[in-house]
């Protein structure tokens, strides 16, 4: 997304190609962790007027433009959940959450990114794979994954952060 | 129970993962963006996990209701787009209240953050008073030229161990904002919103002891809203900050009520 840099100078048609290309992605994550739709909407629009505001801060030498603003998405989302409900009412619900790890493979369809992300998730083992659904695309705590999956919470963090390199290097992104 | 240096590390290191994914608490979070600064590779490392992450983010795409666009164009249209940080080099936040800043510092993109959070310059922390205090616009490198010759000074102030920020609310309107490091016995003064005066008169600022009023500076002419950044110094124990409207070329002694009187 090369248009990042003509954002921060305030082109508007810049922008309205950064929404075009990644404006569904956005919305698409921020409504799998929040879920309400009217919340998701409002969410996307934060998110996207965070990269309006900040696309002068954007540098490309420490990752691409995708995962700059996803991670902003990402974040956005689950803060908003997290703010939203108070943690013991969270636990109560992750108590008694169903584990969704097919959700994911569900919902892909058939572009040939999503195959490569379909593929990739399937390469992982299943502790792993549940572990970065529950957390990715249902914005838990790795705490919080711990006492649904009844593992320690340090075996939860190392299964997270090894099926995000599996992840990584399956699909080709890394720097 | 006291954990080694190297336990501590290798547990903040395998926190990438779930930090990478938002999957950590508040505390957690600042822990690890605490160990980040110091720990590059780990830097890095979240760098390359949220290329993958932003993979799941994208396979989960799907249609964007009708009219959200519209009304983000709208929106963007009016809102204000930050600068770019220009030449900076990085800079340092000084310690002490500067942490308030942290709403504005979580904001930012964790590389941004980690530019920002290692050596500075005197320069640069103008800039960063700018930033702190809310300039945002294209008036901030006017500012920052005309605040260059006291940078140096300012920016030993912003840096100091004991630095602390305060606010007041100015009579007629307006909020003052201070940096105070007693141990460089001096301050740093900035304002937003104060009334514009007529041309024949400006705004003075005072340091008043036991001894009385000193006078420091005229406040240069504000520019969109922000006065300042202003040094003080020479700060003496007991002294409180004072500002009155003055003839414009100043006066020896406070001749019109205190608009703000701030005990430092």
């Amino acid at each position: 997304m090369a248009q990042i840099a003509l954002v921060a100078r305030g082109e508007t048609t810049a922008f309205d190609a950064v929404f075009e290309q990644i404006g569904p992605s956005v919305f698409g994550v921020v409504k799998r962790v929040i879920r309400d739709p009217a919340q998701s909407e409002e969410v996307t629009q934060e998110v996207m007027l965070e990269v309006w505001r900040s696309a002068s801060k954007f540098d490309a030498g420490r990752g691409s433009a995708t995962a700059w603003v996803m991670t902003l998405a990402h974040r956005r989302a689950v803060d908003r959940v997290r703010s939203v409900q108070k943690e013991a009412e969270r636990e109560r619900r992750v108590a008694t959450a169903e584990i969704p790890f097919d959700e994911v493979i569900e919902a892909v369809e058939s572009s040939l990114e999503r195959e490569r992300v379909r593929r990739c998730l399937g390469s992982l083992t299943e502790v792993q794979r549940e572990s970065v659904t529950l957390a990715y695309y249902r914005g838990y705590t790795y705490g919080q994954v711990a006492s649904l999956l009844s593992v320690p919470t340090g075996t939860v963090k190392t299964r997270m952060r090894d099926a995000l390199i599996r992840l990584r290097d399956c699909l080709g992104v890394a720097e | 129970m006291k954990l080694t240096k190297r336990s501590q590390l290798r547990d903040a290191h395998t926190l990438a993962g779930a930090y990478a994914m938002d999957a950590v608490s508040a505390p957690d979070r600042e822990r690890f963006e605490r160990h980040m600064i110091g720990c590059a590779e780990c830097a890095r490392e979240v760098a390359s996990l949220r290329e993958a992450t932003a993979m799941l983010g994208t396979a989960a795409a799907e249609p964007v209701p009708a009219g959200l666009k519209e009304r983000i164009m709208a929106a963007a249209a009016v809102t204000r787009q930050q600068p770019p940080a220009a030449e900076t080099e990085p800079v340092v936040l000084a310690r002490g209240t500067w942490t308030r800043a942290g709403g504005w510092f979580r904001s930012l993109a964790w590389p941004g953050r980690l530019a920002l959070a290692t050596a500075g310059t005197a320069a640069a922390a103008v800039i960063a008073v700018a930033v702190v205090f809310g300039i945002a616009n294209s008036s901030m490198q006017q500012q920052i030229d005309r605040a260059q010759a006291s940078s140096q000074q300012i920016a030993v102030v912003l840096t100091a161990q004991d630095a602390r920020m305060a606010t007041g609310t100015v009579v007629g309107g307006g909020t003052a904002t201070i940096v105070m490091s007693h141990s460089r016995h001096a301050l740093v003064f900035t304002a937003q919103g104060l009334h514009a005066l007529p041309a024949s008169r400006g705004y003075e600022l005072w340091l008043i002891g036991p001894a009385g009023a000193r006078p420091v500076a005229m406040l240069p002419a504000g520019s969109h809203g922000m006065t300042g950044p202003v040094i003080a110094s020479g700060v003496r124990p007991g002294d409180h900050l004072a500002l009155t409207a003055e003839p414009a070329d100043g006066s020896a002694h406070p001749d019109t009520p205190m608009m703000i009187d701030m005990d430092l």
